[in-house]
């Protein structure tokens, strides 16, 4: 009996593997084909902004803010939040988008957030990894302190993000009237993205309600990370454990009650 | 078997409802074939999509207990955007099959040459048609769900589905909606109405025709 559950588990979990590495690959050729330099594409956009507004900074702010290197700080701070405004813009309406991809069973509604944020995460990656390596070498960018925290970091921010997405995607599909708001509320969200600044240059006062927010705890840890010793960070990884738990929950509730009234094409 | 208890559908839209179905019990033996019949909106299609789980019922409960293919029609089951190809090869990752296997049916069965290099957008439905046929029988079901696509083929696509469905593959089964008369009487073992939202069966396909004729 509990083998037989084993077995049944084992067989989902492959139905699952094949399925998202399906649609990730179907998403890469849709999205960048297969022209030039294919799905490399997918970098390009983190890193032009980071590569941007970080040059921009420099210019207009000087080499250093509050001990370290502001092109480094800038991108790192520009990364994680294109991983967020891209996945929320990406789960807006996007069962019905892909709706013709229910007519095969195995494949889910989950499974569309699930890989588009794949690759979202996967893209600010590579291009994370890209800029760092060329900031090392002109001497812009810090050799990371501690590769460990820097990854639980990244991992953190991506699970929120993803989180969010997956009560996006459901609530789009139930109102328009969401859709309409989420450019707004993206670019709102920014100051407390936790991208331009860090918690210990605030006021303690000001600093304890920035920490509510599960992107800062998220981003304290990357810098902390890097940074190491040059820099002080404040975090707590259960908020953003918490927080992701709770809003993957209300997702998968609202994502399954979409499904049933969802009507295809 | 395929089992369908009670099921009812209901669309909303806004404050308007449409109660498509109500109360339609339907059991689906291996090898059976059955004819769907009804004028145009009176749920063909709807139950189609039910019983292949691209929607689901508002109440009843669909049990499947051999495998169904996925509702072969006018839409759905392909990615416009995408070649033929790369249809095929997302299709053969989904349902764990070899694809140059599936590529070399599809590539004989289809005919379509170097359409198959082309985006499944600019398809006429024939060729779509042919498509999503060899597609749906490289992959092997038990049981076929044809929603009229059937009759947008050509005279030599009807040979081949003919060989392919009805003659190598007797033994699976089949849920036809159409409005073929022909087809239906030279295939089908059994006949389902649906009129007004209920589903009434028939034994016998003739019998179930003439009803039908007479709507």
């Amino acid at each position: 009996m509990a083998n037989n559950s084993f077995r049944n588990l084992y067989d989902a979990w492959d139905v699952q593997v094949r399925v998202i590495h399906a649609l990730v690959i179907r998403e890469l050729t849709t999205r960048f084909g297969r022209e030039n330099i294919g799905f490399l594409w997918i970098m390009v956009e983190p890193l032009l902004f980071a590569g941007l507004v970080g040059l921009l900074w420099r210019l207009t702010r000087g080499p250093e803010e509050h001990g370290i290197s502001i092109i480094a700080f800038v991108a790192t701070g520009y990364i994680p939040i294109t991983l967020f405004r891209h996945g929320v813009q990406r789960s807006v309406i996007v069962f019905t988008t892909n709706n013709s991809l229910l007519y095969h069973r195995q494949i889910k509604i989950v499974d569309f957030i699930l890989s588009r944020c794949i690759i979202e995460v996967l893209g600010c990656m590579m291009a994370y990894l890209f800029m760092g390596l060329v900031l090392v070498a002109v001497g812009e960018f810090p050799v990371p302190s501690d590769i460990g925290l820097f990854i639980a970091g990244w991992t953190l921010y991506a699970l929120f993000c993803f989180s969010i997405c997956i009560v996006i995607a459901p609530l789009s599909e139930m109102s328009e009237v969401m859709e309409k708001f989420i450019p707004v509320t993206t670019y709102v969200m920014i100051p407390f993205s936790g991208a331009f600044t860090m918690a210990s240059w605030l006021t303690p006062g000001m600093r304890q309600y920035l920490l509510f927010s599960p992107f800062v705890n998220g981003m304290e840890m990357m810098r902390k990370g890097l940074w190491g010793d040059q820099v002080t960070a404040y975090y707590d990884i259960w908020n953003p454990l918490i927080c992701s738990s709770i809003l993957i929950i209300i997702g998968l509730i609202l994502c399954r009650r979409v499904r049933r009234t969802l009507a295809v094409e | 078997m395929i089992i369908c208890q009670n099921i009812c559908k209901e669309y909303k839209h806004g404050s308007r409802r449409k109660q498509v179905l109500t109360d339609v019990n339907l059991i689906v033996h291996p090898g059976e074939r059955i004819a769907l019949l009804g004028r145009n909106g009176a749920g063909k299609s709807t139950l189609i999509k039910l019983i292949g789980g691209v929607e689901m019922p508002t109440s009843g409960k669909i049990r499947h207990h051999m495998s169904v293919s996925w509702p072969l029609g006018f839409a759905g089951g392909f990615q416009g955007s995408l070649t033929g190809y790369d249809n095929a090869r997302f299709i053969a990752r989904i349902y764990e099959r070899n694809y140059s296997d599936i590529r070399a049916f599809v590539e004989d069965f289809t005919e379509l040459g170097t359409q198959l290099r082309m985006p499944v957008k600019t398809y006429s439905s024939g060729m779509r048609a042919r498509l999503a046929f060899a597609l749906s029988l490289a992959i092997e079901f038990d049981c076929y769900l044809i929603d009229e696509i059937i009759l947008v083929g050509d005279q030599n696509f009807h040979r081949k589905c003919h060989y392919e469905l009805f003659e190598k593959r007797a033994d699976r089964a089949l849920i036809l909606a159409s409005h073929a008369t022909d087809l239906v009487r030279n295939v089908c073992d059994r006949a389902v109405i649906i009129h007004k939202g209920q589903a009434t069966t028939f034994d016998d396909v003739n019998i179930a025709v003439d009803t039908y004729s007479a709507l």
